[in-house]
């Protein structure tokens, strides 16, 4: 083999433009580390395609990049996007790898997921967030498969807990009225907030939850936090340095950590850029996507499989691992404080194994029935 | 749904020639959390005991599976490649609530035995409601005969001698068919109200 071509498939425009901008720098540094260290046999071509939002865009701009050769693809930032593409990658035996966190309940075999399922962000965060703010939650989420799904597992969650949803309230994606929504969180005055909003939408939400924090001390987040489980470095310059301070999020690698490896990092990254878990997860995914090409001599997707599930993978976030029977990465889970253009961490976790399913991580409802008393006629 | 459905632990057996639908089918049940296994014969569940069963409805022929037709005694889902209506009666005939095409996309393994067994759950919870109905109609007499005791006994009037039979019921936690059934049991002069 003397050329490796890898397709890049983020959208880097739109709601999700911020992630998806961080996701493809992240595996153009991987590459160009890769060719300064000067230790591969072939060289690596790197095809950006640029879908905009669309289903039939991303699912055009796949077909491109598998009529130039790539079988490797990493890309899609949203999980409406992935299943658009599934099918063509499956039918041409391709394989995508999803780097971004992710609802769950799904384990394509053509699909290398290094993005976090919820059993690596969202029951972690709540086994964090019950004890320590209460049981009285309130779910907001954007219109599409994550907020719907992210805010039913919530709730199953809560529920179990013992715990009330004071309000649950979903908005259009690209939705920036948010007056109302915040009007009825007051009304609520939940313990946390749970924020699946996306993109322009949750930036102005966070802005109205400051003005509200301003009149309402409830709202202070050291009190009544907003959680979010896909909020990174890239997006607090848009809400506004500062606007966010003090809310929480989940990620498997934050700019700040204080690891060996993210050191060794930040010392090799550009010094103006903050680093997010988009732009980490896509750097390690396409290191171990070339660590595996170069074990297995081919770009094969069974054959890299095999490659990627025989060993440990020293990576920017941590030591990781896959498991053969769902293609998912075990995880580290960090929550951080938003601190003006960075996140302190306050609690971190050793990697999670994937359960996307959740089987492993749910115990079954418990069956017994109560006494049903009723008048009879 | 609000709860997760949870299928670990669960038997899935598969009624299908081996090849490369078990094969995807085996792999993606297995990541849900099943047991399981397949064969290409009729299904005996006394010697292998199943939670739910996949059948190749293109091929599938009378007696491959434990029942005749009518409601599964567990749930069922339908392999499918062919579009023939013979095929698909075939399968609805043995009671299947789900239906996976072939060539199988393992994004439909999940939602096809949500719907199963949710559909199998309802068919069960209708089948009992409607035993408990068909009960009371066959008791429905009993409690004509009950009013009618309590009536010459307590020198009630109808609306009364019911009233009464009702409150019997409630304290003691029957319906009103059984309370009548043991109020004629204890006789005449003995009903303890």
């Amino acid at each position: 083999m003397h050329r490796l071509r890898l397709g890049i498939l983020f959208a880097t425009q739109g709601a999700f433009g911020a992630p998806g901008r961080d996701a493809r720098r992240g595996a153009e540094l991987a590459v160009m580390h890769l060719r300064d260290e000067g230790k591969l046999p072939f060289d690596i071509d790197l095809i950006c395609a640029e879908p905009e939002g669309s289903s039939e865009s991303h699912v055009d701009k796949v077909r491109l990049l598998l009529d130039q050769g790539c079988r490797q693809v990493f890309g899609t930032v949203t999980s409406q996007a992935r299943k658009d593409v599934i099918p063509i990658i499956e039918k041409h035996d391709a394989q995508l790898w999803y780097v971004c966190p992710y609802e769950g309940f799904e384990a394509n075999e053509n699909v290398i997921y290094t993005g976090a399922c919820p059993n690596q962000h969202l029951l972690p965060l709540f086994d964090t967030l019950l004890p320590r703010y209460g049981k009285r939650v309130y779910l907001t989420g954007a219109n599409y498969i994550w907020g719907w799904e992210m805010n039913r597992l919530a709730r199953e969650i809560v529920a179990d807990a013992g715990g009330d949803i004071v309000g649950e309230r979903c908005l259009p994606i690209e939705e920036t009225e948010v007056s109302r929504l915040i009007a009825h969180v007051e009304r609520a005055r939940p313990d946390f907030i749970l924020n699946n909003l996306i993109g322009p939408s949750s930036y102005a939400f966070l802005r109205s939850m400051r003005d509200l924090a301003g009149r309402n001390e409830h709202f202070n987040p050291q009190n009544c936090p907003v959680v979010s489980c896909d909020l990174t470095e890239c997006e607090l310059g848009d809400i506004g340095l500062g606007v966010a301070d003090g809310q929480l999020s989940v990620a498997s690698y934050f700019d700040s950590l204080n690891t060996p490896e993210n050191l060794v990092f930040e010392n090799r990254a550009p010094s103006d850029l903050k680093r997010s878990s988009f732009f980490a997860t896509s750097y390690a995914s396409v290191r171990m996507c070339v660590s595996a090409v170069l074990q297995a001599g081919t770009d094969d997707p069974a054959q890299i499989r095999n490659a990627l599930n025989a060993k440990v993978h020293a990576t920017v976030l941590g030591e990781l691992q896959f498991d053969a029977a769902t293609n998912h990465a075990g995880l580290p889970f960090h929550l951080g404080r938003v601190e003006g253009d960075s996140f302190t961490i306050v609690k971190s976790l050793p990697v999670i194994a994937a359960d996307p399913y959740l089987t492993r991580s749910r115990q079954t409802r418990a069956t017994g029935k109560k006494p049903k008393l009723r008048v009879v006629s | 749904m609000t709860f997760t459905l949870n299928f670990i632990g669960q038997q899935c057996v598969i009624l299908h020639r081996s090849g490369e639908t078990v094969n995807m089918l085996k792999r993606q049940l297995s990541v849900i959390g099943m047991t399981v296994t397949s064969q290409w014969e009729p299904l005996d569940l006394k010697l292998t005991p199943a939670d739910v069963i996949l059948v190749d409805a293109d091929a599938g022929w009378p007696g491959i599976l434990p029942w005749e037709s009518g409601s599964p005694q567990i749930p069922l889902i339908a392999l499918l490649a062919s579009e023939a209506p013979s095929r698909i009666k075939w399968a609805l005939e043995l009671g299947a609530s789900a239906i996976i095409s072939k060539p199988v996309a393992t994004s439909a393994v999940y939602p096809a035995l949500v719907m199963a067994y949710h559909a199998h759950a309802v068919a069960r919870q209708q089948a009992e409601a409607r035993e408990i109905l068909e009960e009371r109609l066959r008791l429905r007499p009993m409690v004509m005969a009950a009013v009618k005791q309590l009536m010459s006994e307590a020198n009630i009037d109808e609306a009364a001698a019911h009233r009464r039979l009702r409150q019997d019921a409630m304290q003691s936690r029957q319906t009103l068919e059984h309370a009548a059934a043991t109020l004629l049991a204890r006789g005449k002069g003995k009903a303890a109200i």
